[in-house]
């Protein structure tokens, strides 16, 4: 009994001491706490891939054990408490609350993903339904428009204004509006469901809200699930004319083989790069990682911070 | 003086048609009302079983043996293996109501107690009006302030002791926060229960010569037992049932019995909503059967309380 | 006397545990209030509620007679304003709706060009830049166009160096939640008229009507059983039965408001016979007899006379119900789908206020502060709502004397 009032005022006293954490070394002998996105994420299959780890994209029992499962801000949350963690974000969310690492020497900044020297990067891909195969014919040549859109100049911007490195381009929608004459008309009413990865969302957003004021004024509609009902709700037989189909998917990830099946290489593409940025906790005197280092670390060969810092 | 033969009575045979047709359209409310329990236990049933039973788009039939009492969610690839099992799940699910109702149970009954035969009145009024307020909070909310502020505490505390805990997302953070979500439901019945009981008990205790405590905690608390623990089972229903909340501090573990309170953990709730993203496959399938899981295991909790409060008996309160 | 010091200590152990587990729940409430005040407050404002989620863009150039020049403006700048003196326009680094920055328009010369624009798109001819819309993008013929990620300082620099743009992509502010609060009183509305015929019907059949024999308990014993289930098992059946339902018999081709009321009927149901059935058992037998004595037969005593004492009761039910509609988040999120939207027709998907907190948790990145903010209104609600079902009550008591 009087343990609990002693608990209970130990505690009332840490949450106050819980905003002021006072830790200034840092100590190696620690664990290692890993953190990752879950099996449906884009974002960790291209981090694994990257890292030369493309098992663990969807096998959880490939990891080191223990390890917490967050979403994207989760992740980013976290390493503002957890000075013994690791996790990765897209580098679009880094911002100065954490610290990014460096890979393989290569600092993780924007010039550096559009030179080419930073190595830990995604695609974002794109795949529609095929031709013929949408609900009539106003939609299809919407999507068509869209497709072609994803190319100008004009995509890139909004692609680069929300934090993605766009493809280079060399046209503009003006250049090639007068192709799609469909965009010259009143579309209000039209119905396009976009879908797919979740990483992509915001970019997707961006990209259709643009196009709209461009296409008519058509309605985007946005419901996303994950990378891999980008092509599950465009292209898979048993899914793709049900309640959920779409009409144009996103993946943060290049598409697997499996999923490339009668799919014919029109209907498929890469619209921008997206880079991957480990981070850890700002106390961390942790600056540069390699690749093997990371893998390492995920599956559980390093354990405590004095393997790796050492 | 109330007649308590009502229904009886009113079983005059209704004379005209109308009284018929509003009788059956009644009765036809009702069927449908009831039937919903067998709809819903349908449905999941239905897509729970699929599973065991089919081959699963060549993936071959999941074992329910090693479904009940394995120790790794998923061994391979998602979508790739049906390799899956919920054991340490069930573990970790029963683990947490249980710690959580040993935190939640204690201090809600002192709360009612204290609501019901402590407080002056005013006092008793503003806190009864507290817990009606932590009731009708949105689960959603408790995750919300779970995340943001438990996880703190937790990762701190923990720290303070000397341990390591994963950023705070671990099982104590989910006993917390289900305890939280639980203590209004066993405060507000077991008040209720605690104000029924007879005052002549109460007085004849102190007539004896007990203090106004032993009274309470003696007498009181004993006579109002019936009802304190059908609030500890309503309590325990709630905590195994809840997912949003908990989904945010769990930290999704995917393999290995564990009963360490700072490590991750994964209830059969936060299993399932996590999942719910990509919709059709093998992967989604396996939801509908951890749901099941999730069905049995609170019609069994149910029972088994249920059996015990009737072997610790009634005490009679009117 | 050792006696006596040991039964003190107990006794004041005891009541300290008691006093403090009370206190537990007090600090717990307004920690929990403390901290979705402090992280929504910021965001909370009228404009949040009344503003369409997706924001408009419109995409411009100049019309043909217009042209930069110089828009000398008596007004001055703070230092985070950046102003053209080329092209009258000024334009500062700001938080917009949802917590994000933007570039916003602070100030447009009445002379400057940008005020009327040509719409490239289709729909109005003209178009017109106004205070307070964000600038997107401005693209230049020959150069790299200048975007709000680089801030309004280097966007008034691009703009200074050029004679003219290709074009020019603004929108209206974005982000609010008016669409999900409509969602939420459509479904208010349609739950309740699913919900209470049935459940009011039901609880009438039941106490009124119905032998007390084993059929009866067995029926009760159903719609109990339904109290016990998490609500996530109801999002599924909702999504395997009302959404197939509903695709069948409307127009409707996924998730809906419907099915979504659908669900939440099925999730109501027993709380609803319940409360209707102790407020109809509260009724004095007498009124029955004497209104069938009288002459009446069973269904106008029962309509006429039985129904209206039990108003109050049924009223209370129905707040309860309105709570818990506003806060059920797991369920809806199958049956209701996620997808935020401004134009809300009732067969096509939408969210509730607390399906859109659980929306911006789930985005990349998760905006905690818009949640909060919404996670706020939801408990002001919850708060009215509970307060009115305290005065119903008391009322309820004041009219059957003081019955319990």
């Amino acid at each position: 009994m009087k343990k609990l009032f002693g608990i209970v005022l130990l505690t009332l006293a840490l949450t106050l001491s819980a905003c002021t954490n006072a830790e200034d070394s840092f100590d190696e002998t620690k664990n290692i706490t890993v953190y990752t996105r879950d099996t449906t994420s884009g974002t960790r299959a291209g981090f694994m891939e990257g890292v030369g780890f493309a098992d663990a994209a969807t096998n959880d029992s490939l990891l080191v054990q223990g390890f917490v499962i967050k979403d994207n801000t989760g992740i980013m949350t976290s390493m503002t408490t957890d000075q013994f963690g690791i996790g990765y974000v897209s580098l679009s969310s880094v911002n100065n609350t954490i610290k990014p690492l460096s890979f393989e020497g290569v600092e993780p900044t924007l010039a550096n993903v559009i030179n080419d020297t930073y190595g830990l990067k995604r695609p974002f891909m794109w795949m529609t339904r095929d031709a013929s195969d949408y609900a009539n014919e106003t939609i299809e040549a919407i999507v068509n428009a869209f497709i072609a859109f994803l190319g100008t100049t004009d995509a890139q911007d909004i692609i680069n204004n929300n934090g993605a490195i766009g493809l280079s381009a060399t046209q503009s929608w003006d250049d090639i509006k007068s192709n799609h004459p469909i965009t010259q008309q009143d579309n209000t009413g039209v119905v396009v469901r976009f879908g797919g990865s979740d990483s992509i969302q915001k970019v997707a957003e961006a990209l259709t809200n643009s196009f709209v004021s461009k296409a008519g004024n058509f309605t985007a509609e946005h419901d996303h699930t994950g990378s891999g009902d980008a092509y599950k709700r465009t292209q898979d037989p048993a899914i793709k004319d049900t309640s959920v189909g779409k009409d144009v998917g996103f993946s943060s990830r290049y598409f697997k083989d499996s999923e490339k099946v009668g799919v014919e290489a029109m209907n498929m593409g890469q619209l921008a790069w997206d880079a991957i940025v480990a981070i850890v906790h700002k106390d961390n005197p942790l600056i540069n990682v390699t690749a093997e280092d990371l893998k390492k670390i995920y599956e559980g060969t390093f354990e405590t911070w004095s393997d790796l810092l050492d | 003086m109330q007649l308590n033969v009502t229904p009886t009575i009113m079983q005059n045979k209704p004379k005209n048609m109308n009284d018929k047709i509003v009788k059956i359209v009644l009765l036809s409310f009702t069927l449908l009302s009831s039937s919903f329990i067998f709809i819903v236990a349908g449905t999941i049933l239905l897509k729970g079983i699929t599973p065991f039973i089919t081959q699963n788009l060549g993936l071959g039939k999941v074992s329910l043996i090693s479904f009940l009492t394995g120790d790794t969610w998923l061994i391979g690839e998602a979508f790739q293996s049906n390799l899956y099992s919920v054991g340490f799940i069930i573990v970790s699910t029963l683990m947490i109501a249980l710690l959580s109702l040993l935190v939640s149970f204690p201090i809600g009954v002192l709360t009612a107690l204290f609501i019901a035969k402590v407080a002056l009145k005013r006092l008793a009024n503003i806190l009864r009006t507290v817990i009606e307020l932590l009731a009708s909070i949105p689960s959603i909310i408790y995750g919300l302030f779970g995340a943001g502020i438990i996880l703190n505490l937790v990762y701190n505390l923990s720290a303070a002791f000397g341990y390591q805990s994963k950023g705070g997302n671990s099982m104590l953070a989910s006993v917390l926060v289900i305890a939280i979500m639980t203590i209004p439901t066993i405060t507000s019945i077991s008040e209720v229960a605690i104000r029924s009981v007879d005052k002549k008990l109460e007085e004849g205790s102190l007539a004896l010569g007990a203090s106004k405590t032993q009274t309470h905690f003696k007498v009181v608390l004993f006579a109002a037992k019936s009802g304190i623990f059908t609030s500890a089972i309503l309590g325990v229903g709630r905590a195994l049932g809840e997912a949003t909340a908990v989904s945010l501090v769990a930290g999704g573990r995917r393999s290995g019995y564990s009963f360490d309170l700072l490590d991750t953990t994964s209830t059969l709730t936060t299993i399932m909503l996590e999942g719910m993203k990509e919709t059709t496959g093998l992967d989604y399938d396996i939801r509908f059967s951890v749901g099941i899981v999730l069905i049995v295991v609170i019609i069994l909790t149910n029972l088994i309380l249920n059996w015990i409060k009737r072997k610790v008996g009634n005490v009679d309160v009117k | 006397m050792l006696m006596l010091n040991k039964r003190k200590t107990y006794d004041i152990t005891m009541q300290t545990l008691t006093y403090l587990s009370s206190l537990v729940s007090i600090v717990v409430l307004l920690a929990i209030v403390f901290f979705v005040f402090q992280k929504g407050y910021k965001l909370l404002s009228w404009d949040l509620m009344t503003h369409n989620y997706q924001s408009v863009t419109y995409i411009a150039d100049l019309k043909d007679d217009q042209s930069s020049g110089v828009f000398i403006s008596p007004k001055t700048f703070d230092e985070d304003t950046f102003y053209s003196i080329k092209w009258g326009i000024a334009l500062k680094d700001d938080e917009n709706l949802i917590g994000g920055t933007s570039v916003f328009v602070t100030y447009i010369h009445p002379d400057s060009p940008l005020n009327a624009l040509n719409n490239k798109g289709v729909g109005v001819e003209d178009i017109y830049v106004k205070e307070d819309y964000q600038i997107i993008r401005i693209a230049f013929d020959g150069s790299s166009s200048a975007l709000a990620i680089h801030g309004a300082k280097h966007m008034i620099e691009v703009l200074d160096t050029q004679n003219s743009f290709r074009e020019l992509e603004f929108s209206t502010t974005g982000g609010g939640i008016r669409g999900s609060i409509i969602t939420t009183l459509y479904l208010i509305v349609l739950t309740l008229v699913f919900a209470l015929p049935i459940g009011v019907g039901a609880a009438i059949y039941l106490t009124e009507y119905a032998k007390n024999n084993r059929f009866t308990r067995f029926l009760r014993q159903m719609i109990e059983t339904l109290t016990g289930i998490p609500s996530i098992i109801y999002g599924l059946m909702g999504l395997a039965v009302f959404v197939h339902l509903t695709i069948r018999l409307t127009d409707a081709t996924g998730a809906n408001i419907i099915s979504g009321a659908l669900t939440l009927t099925v999730i109501l149901l027993p709380v609803i016979i319940r409360t209707t059935e102790e407020s109809l058992k509260v009724v004095p037998d007498d009124y029955r007899f004497a209104s069938l004595a009288l002459g009446a037969s069973q269904t106008q005593t029962t309509f006429k006379v039985v129904l209206p004492n039990a108003t109050a009761g049924i009223l209370t039910a129905t707040l309860l119900a309105i709570g818990r509609i506003i806060g059920e988040s797991a369920a809806l999120v199958f049956a209701i789908g996620t997808a935020v939207k401004d134009d809300i027709r009732l067969t096509e998907k939408s969210t509730s206020l607390a399906v859109h907190i659980w929306s911006m948790m789930t985005d990349e990145p998760a905006n905690i502060e818009l949640s909060s903010t919404i996670a706020l209104i939801i408990l002001a609600i919850v708060l009215v709502l509970n307060i009115s079902i305290k005065l119903l009550s008391k009322r309820m008591l004041r009219k059957q004397g003081v019955k319990r």
